[in-house]
C-alpha cells in the first residue's frame, strides 16, 4: 500500500506540474494577445495584427498541452484518488464542477471560434471572442485555486458520518487561501508570458533580421508586463504567509518544500534584477539593446518556470502528509489499488506525457524561432506534396 | 432537483457521444475517406472548427459526475479503471496527432500524425465501448458490445462526413453514414445505460446537488448558445484543407 501511495503521488505531481506550467503561459499569453488584438482593432495597425497572429499561434500550440494534461488530471481524481472523492466530493467536487461548466466549456468553445473564425467575423466580434476566452480562462483559474485553497485550508463544510458536506458556499468561494493564490498565480502567469515574449523577441533581435521593429515591440511589451507583474505577484504571495500551515514552517517543513521556497524567491530576485536592467536601458536608449542584455534575457526564460514550479512544490509538498489539511491524510485519499494497477496507470501516462510534453515544447520553440512570416498566412493552402514514386 | 440532475447528466452524456463520438468516428475512418495526405487533411477540416467545441462535452461530463454523481464516477472510473486508462491514453494521442499534423510540412510527419489520429480514435472508441458495454449488458454480452459500439461511432463519423464533405471523400462516406439514424442510436445507448444504472444511489448529497444542478441549468443557455454559434459559423461544406 505504501508504494502505491508514492506512485500515485508522483504520477499526480507530474501530471499537475506539467499542466500547471503550460497553463501558466496560456493564462498570461491570452491576456497579452487580447490586449494586442484590442490595439490592432482600434487603431487598424497592421503591425499589431501581425503580432496577434504570431503570438496567438504560439498561444494555441501551448494551449493544446493544457487540455491534454488537464483532461487526464480531471479523471485521475476518480481513478487514483477515490478516497479523496469518497470523503470530500461534496465540497471538493463543487468548484471542479463549476469550473468545467462555467469556465472551461465556454473558454474552449470560443477559442475554437477565435482560431477558425479569422476573416469569418467582423474584427470587433472576433476581438470579443478572444476576450471571452481570456475572461473564462481567469474564471477557470479562480475555481481551480478555490479547489486547491480548500485543500490547504478547508472551510465552509461540516463533517457528517466521516464525509465532508457543503455548509457554506460563500465561505468556500471566498476562502483567502484560494483568492490570494488566484491573484498570485494570475500575476505569476503574466510574468511568465511577459518574459516568454521578451526572450523570444531577444532571440530575433540578436539575429538582426528584417523584423527588428516587430520584436522591439515584443521585447518592450514583454518586459513592461514583467515589470508590472513583479510586485503584485510578490504581494499576493507574501500575504498568504498569514495563512501558512504548520507543515510549511520549521520544524515540520520538509527539505523539498523548503528548497522550493528558496528557489522561488531566488528566481523572483533574478527576474527583478533583469527587469530593472531593462528599465534603465529603456530610459536612456529605448531603441538599442546590446548583445549582453539580449543574451541574458534569452537565458532568463527558464526563470519564471522555475519560480512557478518551485512555488508549487513549496505549496503542495508543504501540505503533506495531508491531502486536505487537518481533514484527510494523503495515504487515506488514494484509491485501493494493487501494485499492478498503480504501475499500469503510471507506466502508461508518465512516458506518454514525457513524449508529448517534449514534442510540444519543441514545436513551440520551432514556431517561435521561425518568426512572424510563417504565421502571416495561417490558413494558406499547404504546398502541394510531391507525388510518391514507387 | 434529482430529476433535473438526471436530465442534465443524460443531456451531457448524449452530447459527448454524438459530438465527441462523431469526431472519433471520423478519425477511425480517416485512411478510407482520404487516400492522399491532402485528402486526409480535407477530411480533418470537416471536424476542425468543431473539434474544441465537441471535446468540452467530455470534460463537462466529468465535472457533472464529480459534482452531482460521485457514485457514478466511482462506479465507472474505479471499477473499470483499465478501460478508462486506455480511453484517456488513446484520446490524448488522437488529440496530439490532430493538433500537430499541420505544424510541420513533411510527409513522414503527416503520416505519423495520421497514425496517431487513427490509432487514437479506434482505441478511444473501443475503450469507450468497454466502459459502456458492461453497463448495457452483463457478462459476455458486455464484452461483445465494445466493438459494436466502436462500429456505431465509425458509422456516425461517416454520417457526419456525409453532411460536411465534398468530392471523392464525400462519395466514400455517403454510402456508410446516416447521421440521424446513428444519432438516434446513440440516444438509445444513453437512455439504456441510464436505465440500467442505479443513478439515484449515486447522487451527491442535497446541498451539493442543489448548487451544481442549479448552476449547470442557469449556464445551459449560454453553453448551448456558444455551441450553436459554432455550428452556424462553420455551416458550409468543406472543399479543401483547413487549419488542422
Amino acid at each position: 500500500m505504501d508504494g502505491t501511495v508514492h506512485l500515485a503521488r508522483l504520477q499526480f505531481a507530474l501530471t499537475a506540474g506539467s499542466h500547471f506550467l503550460f497553463v501558466a503561459l496560456t493564462l498570461g499569453l491570452v491576456t497579452l494577445v487580447a490586449l494586442l488584438q484590442t490595439r490592432a482593432t482600434l487603431t487598424h495597425s497592421e503591425l499589431h495584427a501581425r503580432m496577434v497572429r504570431f503570438w496567438g499561434g504560439l498561444y494555441v500550440i501551448n494551449y493544446v498541452m493544457g487540455i491534454i494534461t488537464g483532461l487526464v488530471m480531471e479523471f485521475q481524481f476518480g481513478t487514483n484518488w477515490s478516497g479523496l472523492l469518497e470523503v470530500t466530493s461534496g465540497v471538493f467536487g463543487v468548484p471542479l464542477a463549476l469550473e468545467t461548466i462555467g469556465a472551461f466549456f465556454i473558454e474552449s468553445t470560443f477559442l475554437g471560434l477565435w482560431i477558425f473564425g479569422w476573416g469569418r467575423f467582423s474584427p470587433r466580434v472576433h476581438l470579443a471572442m478572444i476576450w471571452v476566452v481570456a475572461l473564462t480562462a481567469y474564471a477557470s483559474a479562480f475555481f481551480i485555486m478555490v479547489t486547491n485553497g480548500w485543500m490547504q485550508r478547508p472551510v465552509g463544510h461540516v463533517m457528517e458520518n466521516g464525509q465532508a458536506r457543503l455548509a457554506d458556499l460563500g465561505a468556500l468561494l471566498t476562502n483567502p487561501t484560494g483568492l490570494l493564490a488566484f491573484g498570485h498565480v494570475l500575476f505569476a502567469a503574466l510574468l511568465t508570458a511577459g518574459l516568454f515574449m521578451a526572450a523570444v523577441s531577444a532571440y530575433h533581435l540578436r539575429r538582426n533580421t528584417a523584423e527588428n521593429e516587430f520584436f522591439r515591440r515584443g521585447l518592450r511589451t514583454g518586459m513592461l508586463t514583467v515589470l508590472l507583474s513583479l510586485m503584485p505577484a510578490a504581494s499576493f504571495g507574501g500575504v498568504q504567509f498569514d495563512y501558512l500551515q504548520d507543515t510549511k514552517r520549521a520544524p515540520l517543513v520538509s527539505p523539498l518544500a523548503q528548497a522550493g521556497e528558496v528557489l522561488m524567491l531566488l528566481s523572483w530576485q533574478l527576474i527583478t534584477f533583469l527587469s530593472l536592467w531593462f528599465l534603465v536601458k529603456f530610459c536612456y536608449r529605448p531603441r538599442r539593446f546590446g548583445r549582453v542584455f539580449l543574451l541574458t534575457t534569452m537565458a532568463a526564460l527558464p526563470l519564471p518556470y522555475l519560480a512557478m514550479i518551485s512555488g508549487w512544490v513549496y505549496r503542495e509538498v508543504g501540505r503533506q502528509p495531508w491531502a486536505v489539511y487537518g481533514l484527510l491524510r494523503t495515504e487515506d485519499a488514494v484509491s485501493p489499488l494493487s501494485a499492478n494497477e498503480a504501475w499500469l496507470s503510471f507506466g502508461v501516462f508518465v512516458p506518454l506525457f514525457a513524449v508529448l510534453v517534449t514534442v510540444n515544447f519543441w514545436l513551440l520553440f520551432r514556431h517561435a524561432r521561425r518568426g512572424p512570416q510563417s504565421a502571416d498566412a495561417p490558413h494558406a493552402e499547404p504546398a502541394p506534396l510531391p507525388v510518391p514514386t514507387f | 432537483m434529482e430529476t433535473l440532475a438526471l436530465l442534465l447528466l443524460a443531456f451531457f452524456t448524449f452530447g459527448t457521444l454524438v459530438l465527441a463520438g462523431g469526431d472519433l468516428g471520423v478519425g477511425m475512418l480517416l485512411p478510407w475517406l482520404g487516400r492522399t495526405p491532402t485528402e486526409r487533411r480535407t477530411v480533418l477540416a470537416a471536424i476542425g472548427p468543431f473539434f474544441l467545441a465537441n471535446e468540452v462535452w467530455l470534460v463537462a461530463l466529468a465535472g457533472i459526475m464529480i459534482g452531482a454523481f460521485p457514485g457514478l464516477e466511482h462506479e465507472l472510473l474505479l471499477e473499470r479503471r483499465t478501460a478508462f486508462v486506455a480511453l484517456l491514453a488513446a484520446w490524448i494521442v488522437r488529440d496530439a496527432g490532430l493538433w500537430w499534423r499541420s505544424r510541420i510540412e513533411a510527409r513522414p510527419w503527416a503520416a505519423a500524425c495520421d497514425g496517431m489520429i487513427v490509432a487514437g480514435s479506434w482505441g478511444a472508441a473501443l475503450a469507450l465501448g468497454a466502459v459502456l458495454g458492461p453497463v448495457l449488458g452483463g457478462g459476455l454480452g458486455g464484452v461483445l458490445l465494445a466493438p459494436l459500439f466502436a462500429l456505431l461511432l465509425a458509422l456516425h463519423g461517416a454520417g457526419f462526413c456525409r453532411l460536411r464533405l465534398t468530392g471523392e471523400p464525400l462519395d466514400r462516406a455517403a454510402p456508410l453514414g446516416r447521421y440521424t439514424v446513428t444519432t438516434l442510436a446513440l440516444g438509445a445507448v444513453t437512455v439504456a445505460a441510464g436505465l440500467r444504472l442505479d443513478l439515484h444511489e449515486m447522487l451527491a448529497e442535497p446541498a451539493t446537488l442543489r448548487v451544481v444542478t442549479v448552476f449547470v441549468a442557469v449556464m445551459l443557455p449560454l453553453l448551448v448558445g456558444g455551441q450553436l454559434l459554432t455550428r452556424w459559423a462553420f455551416r458550409r461544406r468543406v472543399t479543401g484543407p483547413g487549419y488542422l
